[in-house]
C-alpha cells in the first residue's frame, strides 16, 4: 500500500528518526534514551518505510539482516557482560574507557556496548514482528 | 594449565566444524590432537599426583552464591581424566573412518569435543556447583549426539529419554547439593572431604542430602530402576555410544559417588541403597542382555550390568573394594570401548547388527576378529586378560568380606557375582561364537559390502592391546596408575600389590566356576533366550512413555480449561487471580495504614487526564467499528504518556511513546487481516459478567497503588542507585544505568526471551506457509527391556 505523500514524508523522516536513534543509543546512559528506545526508535523508522513503500520493499532491503541481527546483539551482550569476569573476575562488572578529544571527553564502557546489544535485539525484534504481520493476509496464506 | 587444557577442547570444537573436515580422508588423525595433548599432560602429571601431591586451580565466578570455577587434579581425578582423554583420542580417529566423508562429520566433532570438555570438567571440578554444570553439559551434548540423526524418531525419543531420566536426577541431585553445602558450610569439595568424619553423616539432613544425590549418580549412571535410558541411547551414532554410553559418560555417576565416598560411605543407608541398587542392576542388566539380538544392545546392557558391578563395590568401605572398583573402571573402559567400536565397524561393513544375520567375520576381517576375541575374553574374564584381573578383585572382596566375618553379606554378593559373571561369560561368547566363528548365520546372511580399511581397526586394536598389556605391567604401573584414585577413595595412603596368577585359591575356583557356568549357559543359549523371552517383559520405557503421555494429557487439559475457548476468557482468569489475592489480603485487614490524605487538593492535570482516559475508555467500550475503538485505545496510551510527561519520567514517556505509536499501527495491521464484518451484539448477561470483571480489576489497581504510596514494606534500593549512579555506573541517567548495569543481569535475560519469541513468533507466523507437514511414517518399535 504506498502511499505517495508517505513516501515524500519518509525520504525527510526516516534519516531523521535513524539519527535520532544514534543519538538516543549513544547519550542513553546520561541523558533520556538507550538502546532500548532507540531499538523502538529504529523500528518506528521501518514501519514508516513499510506503510509508504509495502512490506517486500523493506523486506528485500533488510529482511536478510534481521535474525542475525537478533544473535549479534545477544552475543554483543553476553560478551560485554563476560569482560567484567576477564577483568575483575566478577559477571557484568563495568569497564570504562576514557577517550579525551580536546575539551571532550567520550567516556566509554561495556555498558555502552552492552547496550548496543540491546539495541540491536530489540530493533530487529520489533522490525521483524512488524514485517511479518503487515504480510498482505492473501500473500501470507500462500 | 587445566583451564587451557579445557579450552583447547572447547576451542577445537567449533574449530573442526568450520574446517568441515569430510573433505579429507584421514581427518580423524587430525582431531584426535587435542584428546592427545591433553592425555600426554596427564601421562606427564602421573608421577607427580601418585606422589600425593594435587594441583589446584582457582577462578571465581559468583562469591555470592558460593560458586567458583575450581580445578583440582588429585589421583582419582587424573585417572578419570586418563580415560576420557585418552579414550577421547582413539574415538576421535575412528569416528574420522566411520563417518567417512559424510557432510555430518563436522557436527559431530563439534559435539564430542563440547562433550570431552565436559566430562574433563566434571571431573576435574573441585566446586559442587561447577560440578553440576559440567554434569548438565554432558546430558546436553549427550542428547545432541543421540538425536544425531534428526529424521529417525526412535533416536529422538531415545534422546529425550535420556534426557528427562538424566536432567531430573541431576535437578535432584542440585538440592542434594545446596543441602549438602549447607551442611558442609562449603561448596569446595576437597574442604567438604576433609571435615572431621561424621559431621556429615550425623547430620538431620543426611538421610534427604544423600538420597538426592544417590538419585543424580543412580540415573547417570542407569542403575536401576533408571537403566532403561541407556539401550534407548544407542540410536547415537557408534563413535558416541562407545565413548558416551559405555566409558565415560556413565561413569560420572560413579565418579560421583567415588569422590565422595570418603565422606559419605559411613552410613548404612549408603551402603545398603549401594549395595542393593548396584546388585539388581548388575543382575537385571546380565539377564536381558542374554535376549538381544542387536550388538549394540547386547552391548548396553552389559554395560548396565557392570555398571551395577561398580555401584556396589562402591559400597564397601574396605581397600579391596576400592581396588577392584579402579581396576574395573579401567577395564570396562578398555573392553567395552573397543567392542562398541567392533559392533560400529561391523555395521559399517555389513550394514547390519543383527546378531542373527552375522557369521564368520573373523575370516574375512582377521584384523577386526582379533582385536573382537581380545575385548570379549577380557569382558568374559578370562585368564590372563585385564577382565580377568578385574573380576579376581571383586571375588576377593567378597571372600574378604567373609572372613571379616560379614558373612551373610559375602555369600550374598559372592552369589550375585558367580550368576552375573557366568552370564558375561555366555554373552562374550555369544557374540564371538555367533558374529565371528560360526560358519552359518540362522537368518538370511548379511554380506561384507564394504570392508573396513586397516586404519578404521587401528584405534580399536591400540584399546584391546592396551588392555591386554596391561596384566603384564601391573608392578610398573599398579603404584602409579591405581594406587593415587584408592587413596582418593578410601582417604588413606594406599600401597597395591596386584598379581595376576595367585596359585589354586578359592578365588580362582569360583572363577573358573563362573566360567563354566558360562559355557554351559553359552551350549544351551537356544532354550535359554527362549525361556527369557517368554518371561514377564518389565519395561521401563513403556512406564517412563506413559508417565510422559499422562503429562501431555494434563497439560492440554490445563489449557483447554484455562486458556481454550475466547480471547475475554482467557485474560479474566488471570486478572480475576490477581484480583482476588488484593480483595482478600484488603478483606483481612492484611494491609496495615494506608496513607492517605484526604486534605489535598488534585491538580488540574491529576482531574483532566483520568477524565480523558475515562472518557476514551467508554468511546473503547461503545465503539462500532474497530478502527474507532483501536484509536480510542490510543488515547487511553496518550494520558498516561502525558502522566510521565507531567510526573517528569522522560525514559518512561519516551519509551510509552513509541509502544503506543507501535502498537497502533500493529493491531491495524493485525485487525485489517480480520474480515470486517461488523461487531456481533454482546448480549446482556456477558456483558455484564465483563463489567464485574472490570470492576474486579478496577479494584485490584486501585488497592495496588493505595498500597505502593502507603508506608514501603521493605527498605527501598531507589537510594542506592541515586548515589552510586554518577559515581560508580558512569551515567547520569538513572533508568538506562538501571537496565545496563544495576539491573544488567535481568536485561540480558529480557532480551535472551525476546530473541526466542522472535523466533518462535517467526515460526508462528509462517505456519501458515509450511504447510502442508508431510504425513507422519510408521516407525519401528525400539529396542527394550
Amino acid at each position: 500500500m504506498p502511499e505517495i505523500y508517505l513516501s515524500l514524508l519518509d525520504r525527510i523522516l526516516t534519516p531523521v528518526l535513524l539519527m535520532l536513534a544514534v543519538i538516543f543509543l549513544l547519550a542513553g546512559h546520561n541523558a533520556p534514551g538507550g538502546g532500548f528506545i532507540a531499538g523502538l526508535v529504529v523500528a518506528t523508522a521501518f514501519l514508516m518505510q513499510i506503510l509508504a513503500r509495502g512490506d517486500q520493499f523493506v523486506r528485500r532491503l533488510i529482511g536478510t539482516y534481521l535474525q542475525p541481527a537478533m544473535g549479534v546483539g545477544l552475543l554483543i551482550a553476553l560478551f560485554s557482560a563476560l569482560t567484567g569476569i576477564g577483568n575483575y573476575g566478577v559477571f557484568f562488572q563495568g569497564i570504562w574507557w576514557k577517550i579525551s578529544l580536546g575539551d571532550f571527553v567520550l567516556e566509554f564502557g561495556s555498558p555502552t556496548t552492552f547496550d548496543i546489544g540491546v539495541f540491536l535485539v530489540v530493533s530487529a525484534f520489533v522490525t521483524s514482528y512488524l514485517l511479518e504481520l503487515s504480510r498482505p493476509a492473501e500473500r501470507a496464506a500462500k | 594449565m587445566l583451564i587451557q587444557l579445557l579450552a583447547l577442547l572447547a576451542l577445537t570444537a567449533p574449530a573442526l566444524w568450520l574446517l568441515r573436515p569430510h573433505r579429507w580422508r584421514h581427518a580423524g588423525w587430525l582431531a584426535a590432537l587435542a584428546p592427545a595433548v591433553v592425555t600426554g599432560w596427564l601421562l606427564s602429571q602421573l608421577g607427580a599426583v601418585s606422589q600425593g601431591s594435587a594441583l589446584s586451580e582457582h577462578y571465581a565466578w559468583s562469591q555470592a552464591l558460593g560458586l567458583a570455577l575450581d580445578l583440582r587434579l588429585d589421583g582419582l581425578s587424573l585417572f578419570f581424566g586418563l580415560i576420557i582423554a585418552g579414550m577421547g583420542t582413539a574415538i576421535a580417529v575412528y569416528a574420522g573412518y566411520y563417518f567417512e566423508r559424510s557432510s555430518s562429520l563436522g557436527y559431530f566433532y563439534g559435539l564430542l569435543f563440547l562433550f570431552m570438555t565436559s566430562m574433563l570438567g566434571l571431573v576435574w571440578a573441585d566446586n559442587l556447583l561447577a560440578l553440576f554444570v559440567f554434569w548438565e553439559g554432558t546430558s546436553i551434548t549427550s542428547y545432541l549426539l543421540i538425536s544425531f540423526k534428526l529424521t529417525d524418531s526412535n533416536a529422538l525419543e531415545g534422546a529425550r529419554r535420556a534426557l528427562v531420566v538424566t536432567g531430573l536426577g541431576a535437578l535432584a541431585m542440585l538440592g542434594g547439593f545446596v543441602l549438602l553445602g549447607q551442611m558442609a558450610g562449603t561448596y569446595s569439595i576437597s574442604r567438604l572431604l576433609a571435615l572431621p568424619a561424621g559431621t556429615l553423616t550425623q547430620h538431620a539432613l543426611f538421610v534427604p542430602m544423600l538420597t538426592l544425590v544417590l538419585l543424580g549418580a543412580f540415573t547417570k549412571s542407569a542403575q536401576f530402576p533408571f537403566h532403561f535410558w541407556l539401550p534407548g541411547a544407542m540410536a547415537a551414532p557408534t563413535p558416541a555410544s562407545a565413548y558416551l554410553h559405555s566409558a565415560t559418560m556413565v561413569k560420572a555417576g560413579l565418579y560421583l559417588l567415588a569422590r565422595l565416598h570418603p565422606a559419605l560411605a559411613e552410613s548404612p543407608v549408603w551402603f545398603w541403597a549401594l549395595f542393593v541398587v548396584g546388585g539388581i542392576t548388575m543382575l537385571t542388566g546380565a539377564l536381558i542382555a542374554l535376549r538381544q539380538h542387536d550388538l549394540k544392545a547386547i552391548l548396553a546392557y552389559a554395560t548396565v550390568s557392570q555398571l551395577g558391578v561398580l555401584v556396589m563395590l562402591l559400597a564397601f568401605e574396605i581397600k579391596l573394594a576400592a581396588v577392584a572398583a579402579v581396576v574395573g573402571i579401567l577395564a570396562h573402559a578398555l573392553y567395552k570401548g573397543p567392542l562398541f567400536m567392533v559392533a560400529g565397524i561391523v555395521d559399517h561393513a555389513t550394514g547390519t547388527r543383527d546378531i542373527r544375520k552375522l557369521a564368520g567375520l573373523a575370516r574375512r576381517l582377521p584384523l577386526l576378529g582379533a582385536a573382537a576375541t581380545l575385548a570379549a575374553i577380557s569382558m568374559a574374564g578370562i585368564i590372563p586378560t585385564f577382565g580377568f584381573l578385574a573380576k579376581e578383585l571383586l571375588l576377593e572382596n567378597f571372600f574378604a568380606l567373609i572372613e571379616a566375618g560379614q558373612s551373610q553379606i559375602g555369600w550374598l554378593g559372592l552369589a550375585a557375582t558367580v550368576i552375573a559373571g557366568a552370564l558375561f561369560v555366555a554373552y562374550s561368547l555369544v557374540i564371538l561364537w555367533e558374529a565371528f566363528f560360526r560358519r552359518k548365520p540362522e537368518l538370511k546372511p548379511a554380506k561384507i559390502e564394504h570392508a573396513p580399511s586397516p586404519l578404521f581397526v587401528l584405534p580399536v586394536l591400540a584399546l584391546t592391546l592396551v588392555g591386554a598389556a596391561i596384566p603384564f605391567f601391573l608392578t610398573a604401573i599398579e603404584n602409579t596408575l591405581f594406587a593415587a584414585p584408592v587413596a582418593a577413595i578410601t582417604a588413606a595412603p594406599a600401597e597395591l600389590h596386584l598379581a595376576l596368577w595367585h596359585g589354586w585359591t578359592p578365588i580362582f575356583l569360583t572363577s573358573l566356576l563362573a566360567i563354566a557356568l558360562g559355557g554351559a549357559i553359552f551350549a544351551l543359549r537356544g532354550p535359554v533366550r527362549k525361556l527369557f523371552a517368554s518371561g514377564i517383559q518389565l519395561s521401563g520405557t513403556r512406564i517412563f512413555d506413559g508417565v510422559v503421555d499422562g503429562l501431555y494429557a494434563l497439560a492440554g487439559w490445563s489449557t483447554r480449561t484455562l486458556q481454550g475457548s475466547s480471547f475475554p476468557t482467557q485474560i479474566s482468569i488471570p486478572l480475576l487471580a490477581a484480583a482476588g489475592v488484593v480483595l482478600y489480603a484488603f478483606s483481612m485487614n492484611l494491609v496495615a495504614d494506608l496513607r492517605v490524605d484526604w486534605n489535598a487538593l488534585p491538580t488540574f492535570y491529576e482531574v483532566v487526564l483520568p477524565l480523558m482516559a475515562v472518557v476514551a475508555t467508554l468511546v473503547i467500550a461503545r465503539a462500532q467499528s474497530r478502527l474507532s475503538a483501536i484509536i480510542s485505545l490510543g488515547l487511553v496510551g496518550v494520558v498516561v504518556l502525558l502522566i510521565y510527561v507531567f510526573f517528569s519520567a522522560p525514559d518512561l514517556a519516551l519509551t510509552q511513546f513509541l509502544v503506543e505509536v507501535l502498537t497502533l499501527v500493529l493491531l491495524v495491521l493485525v485487525f485489517y487481516r480480520i474480515p470486517n464484518h461488523a461487531y456481533p451484539k454482546q448480549p446482556k448477561h456477558r456483558s455484564m459478567k465483563y463489567l464485574l470483571i472490570s470492576a474486579a480489576v478496577a479494584v485490584w489497581g486501585f488497592g495496588m497503588a493505595l498500597v505502593a504510596a502507603g508506608e514501603p514494606l521493605f527498605p527501598l534500593i531507589s537510594d542506592f542507585f541515586l548515589l552510586n549512579s554518577v559515581g560508580a555506573a558512569h551515567g547520569g541517567n538513572i533508568v538506562n544505568v538501571i537496565l545496563v548495569d544495576f539491573r544488567g543481569f535481568d536485561t540480558l535475560g529480557e532480551i535472551s526471551v525476546m530473541v526466542v519469541a522472535a523466533l518462535g513468533g517467526y515460526a508462528l507466523l509462517r505456519a501458515s506457509r509450511m504447510r502442508p507437514i508431510e504425513p507422519e511414517e510408521d516407525f519401528e518399535e525400539p529396542y527394550d527391556a
